[in-house]
């Protein structure tokens, strides 16, 4: 064993060799792993198997595993039949058009607030602070209202992707988030790029945005993530059926499906947030990334 | 290559704190000039000042000869070395070399010339594709430098840039960075709180303090007149040792007391400073150097009038010399703060003295080179 591992320990390596702690902490760290995994996996691992099981099969024998075979054209009916593509297209849309919106509020108001410090920077942290505050539901009437008649344009942004895409960019949360980031960036590198010649906007393209990898994760997770479960304010804004994404249709396919399918596209519209957190998951573990930038 | 001029600088932030003071100085063309000061003292405000880093409250900065207060940092023509690097962490060595030229629309062809150029002086080629996380502090130093030389700027401005390295590290890129500037010709305002950095890199140096000049010179003759007691403790190491003492003409001559010591001021002195006969039977504050002791018993003579006998408190030795610690009553207490330790006098030697902790030691003292200083402004007492 290493002289130093163990450092930081609850439990030293000394204490780790005696038979009544090792079985009894490590049986008590398996135990809670199992769990983890029982609460955690379980419910994805089942409806994974739901999903590909004939519907007889789900309801008279729901414990059971495949007694009567998979049955992989639920999928493919969920895919084509259901529509469930279709919808699955029109969340992508609007997971990446919320995702974009968010990330670009988010960057250049933490730029702003954080990196170019009008004076007025903190009053407007303060107010920030302060939307965080408020619950999104007492703000659902009043952000209705506005998609429905935008000021100063004259035009109801009702059924447009863009009643969902726009009102995803105002998230006070993840300008927070992104402005104590931003705080912690070494301000000398900005100001060695200002004297190697780059404006805000360059400064903004180049440098900051390129050493704010890890935040842009966790936005982008966030923000994929909440686009892609929500349900009350997609249903409120999208009205026509074709433009609405998965989380909205899928209480209409139930009543209109055989169980099976409706498992099935249950389990396709859980695949991207499982892929899309597998994919960002490092962004979660990773430092700063700043190796080398200044000597602390 | 440009001229950098201070024209009754101030610096007042909006707490009210005054970090530099009607700063007056010109920095000719192509020259070294080294700002040094204790912490908190200005030198990195003035700096970044002329990098355009921080707004000016008072006065100009010209470079050039062309007035700079409202120019930005990108149009003001000038490469800055910062204390921690400021490497652009996901750009490679190269990318970080040749940022500021493609901002400037060099072409392709002219940067990778240029970059090339540094990297070869620098010894960077090896580097050039890693990034800084993958190198050593001395390297990352290197391409922080090389990043203001390939900008070929009309000056330099280093912020301490040989702090962040170990010992060997920095005698070795103290002399580079000298090279460097003699070869490349370019105006430097280097600013660092270490004297020997200042000492040996400067063609002149600026020490401030409490966001005021004290004064501008050779680093010998800073060293060798300094403007007052400030300067006088602050470049030269071990610091100068400073008591009270009382000037008293006997017999024709004029003697400095302290304590129960007595020196006989040698002529030369007052020649090169007639005005401390006005000081005869006042009190002054007298320096001395601790290089300016030798070992009475070692020296080639030791006339009475020149020697100090004593007691050795303490003997440090350091190979090539010994430092001895030895008490010197003082004549009156009112001495200001930076007297206050000078009770306690340090005497560099020759290191084969026979000085032992405890035992009684004679000292002969080189009474052409005592400083002395008005005890009330502290300021040095010369004509």
């Amino acid at each position: 064993m290493k002289a130093d591992e163990g450092r930081g320990a609850l439990i030293s390596p000394e204490e780790w060799r005696r038979p009544g702690v090792r079985w009894g902490v490590g049986g008590a760290q398996a135990l809670l792993l199992i769990g983890l995994i029982v609460v955690g996996l379980g419910p994805l691992l089942w409806l994974a198997k739901s999903a590909i099981t004939p519907t007889v099969d789900t309801i008279s024998q729901p414990m059971a595993l495949f007694p009567h075979g998979a049955a992989w054209r639920n999928l493919h009916v969920a895919w084509s039949d259901v529509n469930v593509g279709r919808y699955f297209w029109n969340t992508v849309v609007l997971a990446i058009g919320s995702w974009f919106v968010q990330v670009f509020v988010a960057t250049t108001a933490g730029f702003a607030l954080s990196v170019l410090r009008p004076t007025y920077a903190r009053l407007l942290n303060a107010l920030l602070l302060t939307t965080l505050f408020v619950p999104a539901i007492v703000l659902l009437v009043p952000l209705y209202i506005e998609i429905v008649r935008p000021p100063f344009i004259d035009h109801s942004f009702i059924d447009s992707y863009w009643a969902v895409w726009l009102p995803a960019g105002a998230s006070a949360f993840n300008v927070v988030l992104v402005t104590r980031f931003f705080d912690n960036l070494p301000r000398e590198i900005f100001e060695a790029a200002r004297i190697d010649g780059a404006g805000p906007f360059r400064l903004f393209l180049y440098v900051v945005l390129p050493m704010s990898k890890p935040i842009l994760g966790v936005v982008s997770v966030f923000a994929v993530l909440a686009s892609w479960k929500d349900f009350l304010w997609p249903l409120l804004v999208l009205t026509n059926p074709d433009i609405q994404p998965l989380s909205v249709r899928l209480p209409t396919i139930q009543s209109q499906t055989e169980l099976g399918v409706f498992l099935a596209a249950l389990f396709i519209a859980s695949l991207v947030p499982i892929i899309g957190f597998l994919i960002f998951q490092r962004s979660f573990l990773r430092g700063t990334g700043l190796g080398g930038a200044i000597k602390g | 290559m440009a001229a950098i001029e201070f024209q009754g600088v101030s610096k007042v932030y909006p707490d009210g704190t005054r970090a530099v003071e009607s700063l007056e100085l010109s920095i000719a063309e192509d020259e070294f000039m080294v700002f040094v000061g204790p912490s908190g003292c200005g030198k990195t405000t003035a700096l970044r000042m002329v990098a355009g880093l921080e707004e000016i409250s008072d006065g100009a900065i010209l470079i050039g000869g062309r007035v700079v207060n409202e120019v930005s940092s990108k149009d003001r023509d000038v490469a800055m070395v910062f204390q921690n690097y400021a490497l652009y962490p996901h750009m490679t060595v190269a990318q970080n070399l040749a940022f500021g030229l493609k901002l400037r629309k060099v072409g392709k062809t002219e940067i990778r010339r240029r970059v090339q150029t540094a990297a070869t002086t620098l010894g960077l080629e090896d580097y050039l594709e890693r990034k800084p996380g993958a190198l050593s502090g001395g390297q990352r130093q290197r391409v922080a430098m090389g990043r203001a030389i390939v900008r070929e700027p009309r000056a330099f401005l280093m912020d301490e840039p040989l702090s962040n390295l170990d010992a060997q590290l920095r005698v070795q890129m103290r002399a580079e960075i000298q090279k460097l500037q003699r070869t490349l010709g370019v105006t430097t305002i280097y600013v660092t709180h270490d004297q020997t950095e200042a000492m040996t890199m400067g063609d002149r140096i600026a020490v401030m303090r409490d966001g005021t000049l004290q004064q501008v010179d050779t680093p010998e003759r800073v060293y060798r007149w300094p403007a007052n007691r400030f300067v006088a403790g602050f470049i030269g190491s071990p610091a100068m040792n400073m008591v009270t003492a009382r000037l008293i003409r006997a017999d024709g001559a004029l003697l400095v007391s302290f304590g129960d010591y007595s020196l006989v001021i040698d002529d030369e002195v007052l020649a090169e400073r007639p005005a401390l006969a006005r000081y005869a039977n006042a009190d002054v504050i007298v320096g001395i150097r601790p290089e300016d002791f030798e070992d009475a018993a070692l020296a080639a003579e030791a006339p009475p009038e020149r020697t100090l006998t004593t007691v050795c408190s303490l003997r440090e030795a350091l190979g090539s010399e010994v430092l001895v610690h030895f008490p010197v009553a003082r004549v009156t207490d009112t001495l200001a703060p930076l007297g206050d330790a000078s009770s306690i006098f340090v005497a560099r030697i020759h290191p084969q003295t026979t000085a032992r902790e405890g035992e009684p030691l004679s000292l002969v003292v080189d009474t052409r080179r005592l400083h002395f200083f008005e005890p009330a402004t502290g300021r040095a007492i010369y004509g």
